[in-house]
């Protein structure tokens, strides 16, 4: 039997997907694809949800009423700047709904700019990596909580790196012109992770910066 | 043909070039940050890491991804590839649900011979008391390899159950996401050579990885913590297809009331897989990072003024069960809707309680959420804690035993024949009848006490995994081999392989459980024997072997039925399930139009009835 | 149900989500306990959920948009 091929929507929604019969069997297959995508995903993020319950479990496991002393104001400003960034996405969403492509490509490309703000201040005040501009005084091995803090933030921003990455490929795909105001799944699955992330961080920033109180670690 | 392109051969060089690449790079940032240059557990953790995705890479399950990422297309291949004969398409990256689930189900069943094997080694070993070839270390290392093979076999299984068999009985063309469904199964590949990489190495802690032992152990436990990860990931990903393949594309008339119960089991299962499996993967995912970076999740560290500042080892504990224990469902739960599949057909009359049955396999999974602490009972946790893990515990007897219910509801006064998979089914129910009545003993916090890692643990655990899986797999084999091959396998050698394996089974398991009761306890290499065990030892050994035979037997019995087995048709077993009204063996589109349901799926014997429109149901 | 395919409304919803975590920063501040600080915060996710990430086209039969 020799290898034949079938139509195949093109995975995130391309303006000219599918070679199927009629218009309006292409019109179905794409809604009924769509409709996966978006159960997939959101199962996904479920499942996700697991995954930082767990870590929430074992930061109150470990730390119960208490918390490591951490920059109020920094937890304040990189909380912001994620809010900020939801925002950005979610308009950015809405100008592709509306077919306005240059309001998009602004307003993703800022939301990836606020989310590397966010990147950067996790990694030069809360992890301390650069201490010629701060000294952070946490380490993953020093205590429990420089380990819960280190893991908390860690894989958080696994999923905001990753974010930025899923930015930069739609963008880079709109600007070849693929989506239209009609289909544009990439987008959406790309605009929804992003707001994910940034649930994540809502139920992580009480957790690591404001429940219980401030513990004075001797070593 | 070249031997490159078989995506398999492609992935293993992925895998060995990723392996040195990883190494290199960890040797050279440690070179940058002025570390010593080598330190074997750091540089097997970054070449593994490296190797895993080498291997996905190499065998293509990510090419289709990255296209995506540039805007390209990439239309669905159909059929085995043109250029190179048919055998090659199970080798390499294929879309097709039957090839995925026949992937599945053949690694499966390898991994399963070599997890068995592992354990006839020491179970040769505990023939007799005093150590007579394996020390201690390696005896251990033996063991919990034992279990984390057979474990990935089972999932594996599951997968192959689940990806051959749920298409086909919702009349769907395929899963909802095909290349996801490559990925999930090519992951587990790596997986288990890491898996069986870290023999070389060794671990000694048993399947369960508890620190403090698995942070101070060999380096081989850092490959085991990467090789269940990524099977973890398989586990996730592969659910999730599965959930929507089986909400979204069921076909007309299909209400979820409406499903082959199998479905049901495969939903429960799939829920468990999606949610649970993220906490062991994060335990592990902290115990290797704890590992090689040393932070303090688990062991604990006290400063000057002798205060706890660091992490608490109970807490991997809570972690651990939380997956590991409706893991069990994950393995049983699949297992249990084959045995309602089943027993229908061969009794020819409906399934007892359909609903019932359909709504325990969801209650099964979701009790099993609220249980892990009966694992825990001697760990020293708050001891209010027992009262409530044992009580939710008892609470799984009761969705089970709506199913045992169901099951002789749905024998009682039919017409029974008693082919090979109709055997083994009601060896399911007697074996996990064994497994079942022994668990509320240990679910009880009182006896719980004194059977704790006892032999009587080993016994039920392996009641239950073989009449939830073990059986009900062997069952499942038997009877869609024709669907797969299109020819029947060898009745004779069928019934042989029965007639070893079930009472091999009941002897080995009770046996088992009464050396636990005689004080027999679980992973040691040697025994006391004034405990007075020796001859039940030796009586669970004997049995294992034989179980190991008959397992050759249906080896045996596959490949060759294959060749020179008669021809099947389309429905050998008359069943009115919808895979079975397509051709023998189910052809690459397996249903030529859309399927109609226009009736309930399991009324056997009732005269008109009918499941399927227009396919001619196989009532009678 | 408020109209969600507007830039109106995303506005509005990022100053609640932005009066939200002030609130929150000042109820950490005068320690309201673990309990109100995460209801807090899911009744911020829920914003995020149905305004942002339109969560109801799960179960609406839009199909596409």
């Amino acid at each position: 039997m020799a290898a034949v091929t079938t139509p195949a929507h093109a995975p995130l929604g391309h303006a000219h997907a599918s070679h199927a019969d009629t218009p309006h069997a292409d019109h179905d297959n794409f809604a009924a694809q769509l409709r996966m995508n978006r159960l997939g995903l959101w199962l996904f993020f479920i499942s996700e949800a697991f995954l930082f319950g767990g870590l929430l479990a074992a930061r109150f496991y470990l730390w119960g009423g208490t918390r490591p002393e951490l920059d109020q104001n920094i937890g304040l400003i990189v909380t912001s700047m994620l809010l900020v960034s939801s925002i950005s996405m979610r308009i950015a969403e809405t100008a592709m709904e509306r077919g306005n492509r240059k309001a998009f490509s602004f307003f993703i490309l800022l939301t990836a700019i606020f989310g590397l703000i966010f990147m950067g201040g996790v990694m030069v005040f809360e992890w301390g990596l650069f201490p010629a501009i701060y000294q952070g005084h946490l380490t993953p091995w020093g205590d429990k909580y420089g380990a819960i803090v280190f893991a908390m933030t860690g894989m958080h921003a696994l999923h905001v790196i990753s974010g930025v990455a899923f930015i930069l490929i739609v963008w880079n795909l709109a600007r070849k012109g693929h989506f239209s105001k009609e289909r544009h799944w990439g987008v959406e699955a790309c605009a929804i992770y992003w707001h994910y992330v940034d649930v994540v961080w809502i139920f992580f920033y009480p957790a690591l910066y404001l429940i219980g109180n401030v513990a004075h670690v001797t070593h | 043909m070249r031997l490159t392109s078989l995506g398999l051969v492609r992935g293993l060089i992925g895998y060995a070039v990723g392996l040195l690449l990883g190494m290199a790079v960890v040797v050279v940032s440690r070179l940058l940050m002025g570390m010593s240059v080598w330190e074997a557990e750091a540089a097997w953790v970054g070449g593994v890491f490296f190797a895993v995705i080498g291997f996905l890479g190499g065998v293509g399950a990510l090419s289709d991804w990255l296209k995506w990422t540039r805007g390209a297309e990439t239309p669905l291949l159909h059929g085995p590839p043109a250029d190179k004969p048919a055998w090659t398409r199970y080798f390499g990256v294929d879309y097709n649900h039957k090839v995925i689930g026949i992937q599945y189900g053949v690694t499966g069943l390898f991994l399963l011979l070599i997890g068995g094997s592992l354990a006839l080694v020491f179970r040769a070993e505990l023939a007799d008391s005093g150590i007579s070839f394996l020390q201690p270390g390696t005896y251990n290392t033996f063991l919990s390899m034992h279990a984390w093979v057979a474990l990935a076999a089972i999932l594996l299984g599951v997968g192959g159950m689940a990806n051959y068999l749920v298409p086909l009985m919702i009349g769907a063309a395929d899963m909802a996401f095909p290349r996801l469904n490559a990925f999930a199964y090519w992951i587990n590949v790596p997986a288990i050579l890491t898996l069986l990489l870290s023999m070389l190495f060794g671990w000694d802690s048993g399947w369960t990885a508890y620190p403090p032992l698995s942070l101070r152990g060999p380096v081989g436990y850092q490959l085991v913590f990467l090789s269940i990860f990524s099977i973890g990931l398989s586990s996730i990903l592969g659910s999730l297809n599965i959930i929507v393949t089986m909400l979204m594309m069921r076909p007309k008339g299909m209400s979820l009331f409406r499903m082959p119960i199998f479905c049901w089991a495969i939903l429960a299962t799939s829920l468990i897989q999606l949610t649970a499996t993220q906490l062991i993967g994060q335990a592990f995912l902290m115990l290797s990072f704890e590992r090689t970076l040393g932070m303090p999740f688990f062991n604990p560290l006290y400063n000057a003024a002798g205060e706890n500042i660091g992490g608490q080892p109970l807490l991997f504990q809570h972690l651990f069960w939380f997956y590991s224990h409706p893991a069990v469902y994950v393995f049983v739960l699949p297992g249990l809707g084959i045995i309602s599949e089943l027993l229908p057909v061969f009794s020819r009359k409906p399934l007892f309680g359909y609903r019932w049955v359909a709504l325990s396999s969801l209650a099964i999974a979701l009790v099993g959420f609220l249980v892990w602490g009966h694992h825990m009972f001697t760990s020293g946790y708050g001891e209010y804690l027992r009262v409530v893990f044992m009580i939710s515990t008892l609470l799984v007897a009761v969705p089970t035993g709506v199913k045992f219910f169901s099951w002789l509801g749905t024998l009682w006064g039919g017409r029974l024949t008693f082919p090979t998979p109709m055997l083994f089914t009601l060896g399911a129910i007697s074996v996990f009848l064994i497994g079942g009545l022994s668990g509320p003993i240990l679910a009880t916090t009182a006896t719980d006490l004194f059977l704790h890692d006892t032999y009587f643990v080993v016994g039920h655990f392996h009641a239950t995994i073989f009449g939830g899986f073990v059986f009900p797999f062997f069952a499942a084999i038997y009877y869609w081999y024709p669907k797969i091959t299109g020819r029947m396998y060898d009745e004779t050698m069928g019934k042989l392989h029965f007639w070893l394996m079930t009472p091999g089974f009941w002897l080995m398991s009770l046996a088992q459980m009464t050396a636990g009761t005689m004080g027999m306890r679980r992973r040691i290499a040697d025994y006391d024997p004034a405990l007075g065990v020796e001859n039940v030892h030796l009586l669970v050994t004997i049995a294992g072997f034989v179980i190991a035979f008959s397992i050759l037997i249906m080896i045996y019995n596959l490949f060759t039925s294959a060749e020179i087995g008669a021809t099947a048709g389309n429905n050998p077993w008359r069943s009115r399930s919808p895979e079975w009204q397509i051709p023998s063996p189910a052809p690459e589109h397996s249903y030529a139009r859309p399927i109609a349901v226009v009736g309930e799926p399991y009324d056997y014997g009732l005269a008109g009835s009918k499941y399927i429109a227009s396919m001619g149901a196989g009532d009678d | 149900m408020l109209k969600q395919n507007g830039y109106g409304i995303v506005v509005f919803i990022g100053v609640l989500l932005a009066i939200l975590t002030v609130v929150e920063y000042f109820m950490g501040l005068y320690h309201v306990g673990a309990t109100l600080l995460m209801l807090m915060a899911a009744l911020k996710a829920i914003l995020v959920l149905y305004f942002f990430m339109h969560v109801s086209r799960l179960w609406t039969a839009e199909g596409d948009h």
